[in-house]
């Protein structure tokens, strides 16, 4: 096992998925780029197994899954089943090297970030991507609830299905390849997605921005009717729909609220010219650099002047629908159809 | 008994084949005038094995390619089609999947068979005719066959798919946007200078500059096109540029004058044709400017291109885009592939077969090389190994005298059954919905409208209007006779015409569909470019004043 088990975003890259998740190695990447992500580390692979081996977490699941392993076929088992395996997860305290260790980075980062307190986000960063499955922790602040936020990112790991998928591969229950990313927290004006493709048409010929006010879940999550601008990426002609944003997130404690956006901001769009132009151009630059179209995360600092204020918190390839295939497919059919 | 002799197998014999098809359209395109014994087997084989090769590879659901005979040295054909609603339904479904390649990756496809076909050609010309053994010699006449035949494979696979998409464009655009491809808009689309030919041609007004600037232009000007060479050669000047005109030869002039017959000099053996290029682009004002043209053109391309989208419904937009793109290539592909593929390899046809008539009178076969085009590949075989056991010279005295006969006396435009009109025979081969017979061949017929109280009627091939005075030209010989601002006038065009495009105002042809030649190139230019019209060049003469009027379709003789 190595030694070395926390890595500052700016020590990775791409090619360290199977170390520290995917979202890790994607904002260490993202480092390199040049691109500015809020400053962060990451826990790995690694620091997971040694925490499990420590606390003989892993034993007791390993205990617990070959006592239950004829009943871990129904539904119902399976659920149980991960329940009690998130509770002995969570149970477990932070074996004190570890715990130092994980303080001494958090410190270290409030450092960097120059403030008296920092809040951050503590995210899963799966090696298998997973999404929606694993857990995320927004507006965390004091190192121990950054150590009791990790265990919990740990323990998320063991949902239903990921219990019935590694049964079904005959995988050791116990194992589960998972990072974390402790980042700072930005304090949010607004925020929200930009494709470089239209996901719907396959377009690859516009970027689409999305955002709202607030923190970015509140577009992720599909709830409201973000502002939408899409972009011609040759001639930067702009397609704007400004929607009626009512409900916003923000922080609260050491979480998130749902609130009301207010009355003055509900009609106004929650990025301006220059904002816009810096998000479209950032992502036509790294949707370039992978030669892919990019589905990617922003966040708008309302502490700071564009473009310093401009974050990105996520950059993947983007899935979208295979129309060229049905397109061509569909073309193929007209043809037929002439004889 | 019917004594085949010029083409074995494939001489029209109106018993037999009046009951397989009512018309047989002549190919006034390709065989006009009549073909030499040799050439008329090369096509008539190897082209009617393309199609039906194409057509099956493609598996288009009603088409099974075009079926070919050889008469009186022109080429006739009828379209052969499915004869069941079961069989075609089998070979929709074959379809579907056979012509995704080309919606896919156009230019891969095509680039890869230009390798192909290049790859061939390099083998081919790698012999050196004077030096090879008889049977060497005769190997390489049999690996031109082979060649030749893939060559028309590709060409016809290319044909096909390429038209298909073009004609599902124009009937998208009909349907989506209310517009044919006699509307100047649809035409700006598919216009594109983005291809070889230009390219050529634009090299060839280089060299037009060059002998501005050297001084050379007076001897252009002053010469008889033949003698423009030899006088070149005088001076160390001249000299100097015909050597670097020669090194664009070894690239681009494995061409003749003519594209389908094997008799006359490809422009590596007589540049005369490219000189005569380089002497009209020298008529022109100095100003012209090839870069600007074809920028316009980009341009005007462009514009139509945002305009047409502009009308389509969005959620059609994205397919529709990348069909309108695929037509677009309809264009480029009906200039490109002559060079690539007729041209190119029927000069080394004719490489290959004259290497063979100067081996066979050298021994006493033949009385001249010449004399070899009156052979049929099969009379080659028997005497390629020991040619000075062989006399031929009967056979081509007998078959030069029929050449001579076919000459005087032009094939009829197309040979129907007893009772069978021109009219039902069109109306057959719209029915067909043979996407070659359709943009390439026939086109549409024009439309008579006594109100416009025109001479001539025709359909418009490229939109405008112009008036000058007329030159018809009947032979690609005398094209050099052409002057600036003339009206051209013709039975049909090839690749070989398109320098003299650039000089007249305008271009009436008696044949023609909006992907021949003339339409492709006159687009190009942007003047006008009046097809199908009747009789065009014997109603017409040379120095009568002309106006055409494309977007009517109507021409006008003028009072003198």
């Amino acid at each position: 096992m190595s030694e070395k088990w926390l890595y500052w975003f700016e020590e990775l890259n791409a090619g360290q998925n199977d170390l520290v998740g995917k979202k890790c190695a994607n904002l260490g990447e993202m480092t390199r780029l040049g691109m500015r992500i809020p400053p962060g580390f990451a826990v790995s692979v690694d620091g997971y197994e040694r925490f499990m081996a420590e606390t003989g977490a892993g034993e007791e699941i390993r205990g617990y899954v070959l006592e239950h392993m004829a009943d871990l076929k129904s539904i119902k088992n399976q659920v149980k089943a991960s329940e009690t395996i998130r509770g002995i997860v969570e149970s477990k305290e932070m074996p004190a090297g570890m715990r130092e260790e994980l303080y001494h980075y958090y410190e270290e980062l409030r450092k960097r970030a120059g403030m008296e307190e920092i809040a951050v986000a503590v995210r899963s960063s799966g090696a298998v991507s997973m999404p929606g499955q694993m857990e995320t922790y927004l507006n965390v602040r004091g190192r121990e609830a950054v150590v009791r936020k990790v265990i919990e990112v740990w323990g998320s790991a063991f949902t239903t299905r990921a219990i019935s998928f590694r049964l079904e591969k005959g995988m050791p229950v116990e194992k589960a390849p998972i990072g974390v990313a402790v980042l700072k927290m930005v304090e949010a004006k607004a925020a929200g997605v930009v494709l470089t493709v239209l996901p719907t048409t396959g377009d690859t010929s516009k970027v689409v921005v999305e955002g709202n006010w607030g923190l970015g879940e509140s577009v992720v999550s599909g709830e409201i009717n973000p502002d939408q601008f899409i972009v011609d990426k040759e001639s930067g002609c702009v397609e704007c729909t400004v929607n009626q944003k009512t409900k916003m997130i923000v922080y609260h404690d050491s979480g998130t609220k749902t609130c009301e956006v207010p009355e003055e901001n509900q009609c106004k769009a929650c990025v301006d010219t220059e904002e816009l132009n810096e998000i479209v151009r950032i992502a036509k630059e790294v949707e370039s650099y992978f030669q892919a179209p990019q589905d990617m995360e922003w966040v708008l600092d309302f502490t700071a002047c564009c473009p310093e204020n401009l974050y990105w918190v996520q950059a993947r390839t983007a899935k979208y629908s295979k129309v060229e295939e049905k397109e061509a497919e569909y073309l193929a059919e007209l043809m037929t159809r002439l004889f | 008994m019917k004594v085949y002799d010029e083409v074995p197998a494939f001489e029209f014999d109106p018993e037999r084949d009046f009951k397989q098809s009512p018309y047989w359209f002549l190919d006034s395109a390709h065989s006009v005038p009549a073909w030499t014994p040799m050439f008329g087997w090369f096509w008539v084989n190897l082209c009617r094995h393309g199609m039906q090769y194409g057509a099956e590879k493609l598996s288009l659901p009603t088409i099974k390619g075009w079926d070919w005979r050889f008469h009186r040295g022109g080429g006739f054909w009828c379209v052969l089609q499915t004869k069941s609603e079961e069989e075609k339904k089998k070979r929709e479904s074959r379809f579907r999947k056979a012509i995704l390649p080309f919606i896919q990756d156009y230019d891969g496809l095509w680039d890869s068979y230009v390798k192909d076909m290049t790859g061939r050609y390099d083998k081919l010309k790698a012999l050196d005719l004077d030096q090879a053994s008889n049977i060497e010699l005769l190997e390489n006449f049999e690996d031109t066959i082979n060649t030749c035949r893939r060559m028309w494979e590709i060409h016809m696979i290319m044909t096909y798919g390429t038209y298909i998409a073009y004609v599902l464009f124009e009937s998208m655009c009909r349907e989506l946007i209310g517009i044919d491809e006699s509307s100047p808009l649809f035409q700006a689309l598919v216009t594109n200078s983005d291809n070889k030919v230009f390219q050529v041609n634009r090299e060839l007004w280089e060299f037009s500059k060059r002998a501005r600037e050297e001084g050379l232009a007076e001897i252009f000007l002053q010469s008889k096109p033949s003698e423009i060479r030899e006088r070149l050669e005088e001076s160390a000047r001249g000299k100097e540029f015909m050597k670097d005109f020669m090194t664009l030869m070894n690239r681009y002039g494995w061409r003749m004058k003519r594209m389908s017959e094997i008799t006359m000099p490809s422009w590596l053996e007589d540049p005369t044709p490219p000189l005569i290029s380089v002497r009209q682009f020298l008529k022109k004002e100095e100003k012209f400017d090839f870069g600007e043209q074809q920028a316009k053109l980009r341009e005007q391309r462009l514009e139509a291109e945002s305009c047409v989208l502009s009308k389509v419904p969005g959620e059609q937009r994205s397919w529709f885009k990348r069909l309108m793109v695929l037509a677009e290539k309809s264009g480029t592909f009906s200039e490109e592939h002559d060079l690539y593929l007729d041209l190119y390899m029927h000069a080394l046809v004719r490489r290959c077969v004259l290497g063979l008539g100067r081996r066979f009178a050298a021994k006493g076969a033949l009385a001249e090389p010449g004399d070899v085009f009156f052979l049929i590949p099969d009379e080659v075989r028997k005497a390629a190994i020991n040619p000075d056991q062989f006399d031929l010279r009967h056979i081509v005295d007998r078959r030069k005298a029929k050449w001579q006969e076919w000459q005087d006396s032009p094939n009829p435009p197309v040979l129907l059954k007893k009772d069978f009109e021109m009219d039902e025979a069109v109306k057959l081969l719209i029915q067909s919905m043979d996407p070659l017979a359709l943009k390439a061949v026939v086109g549409t017929m024009p439309q008579v409208r006594p109100e416009f109280k025109a001479d001539l009627y025709g359909t418009c091939g490229s939109p405008g209007v112009a008036e000058g005075v007329a030159r018809v030209i009947r032979n690609e010989e005398d094209l050099y006779l052409v002057q600036e601002g003339e009206i051209l006038v013709a039975a049909t065009t090839s690749p070989n015409w398109t320098p003299v495009f650039s000089m007249v105002k305008g271009v009436i042809v008696e044949q023609g569909a909006i992907l021949c030649h003339a339409a492709v190139i006159g687009r190009e230019y942007a003047i006008p470019v009046l097809m199908n019209v009747a009789g065009g060049c014997s109603k017409i003469r040379t120095g009568r004043r002309v106006k055409v009027d494309a977007n009517l379709g109507v021409a006008f003789i003028m009072d003198s």
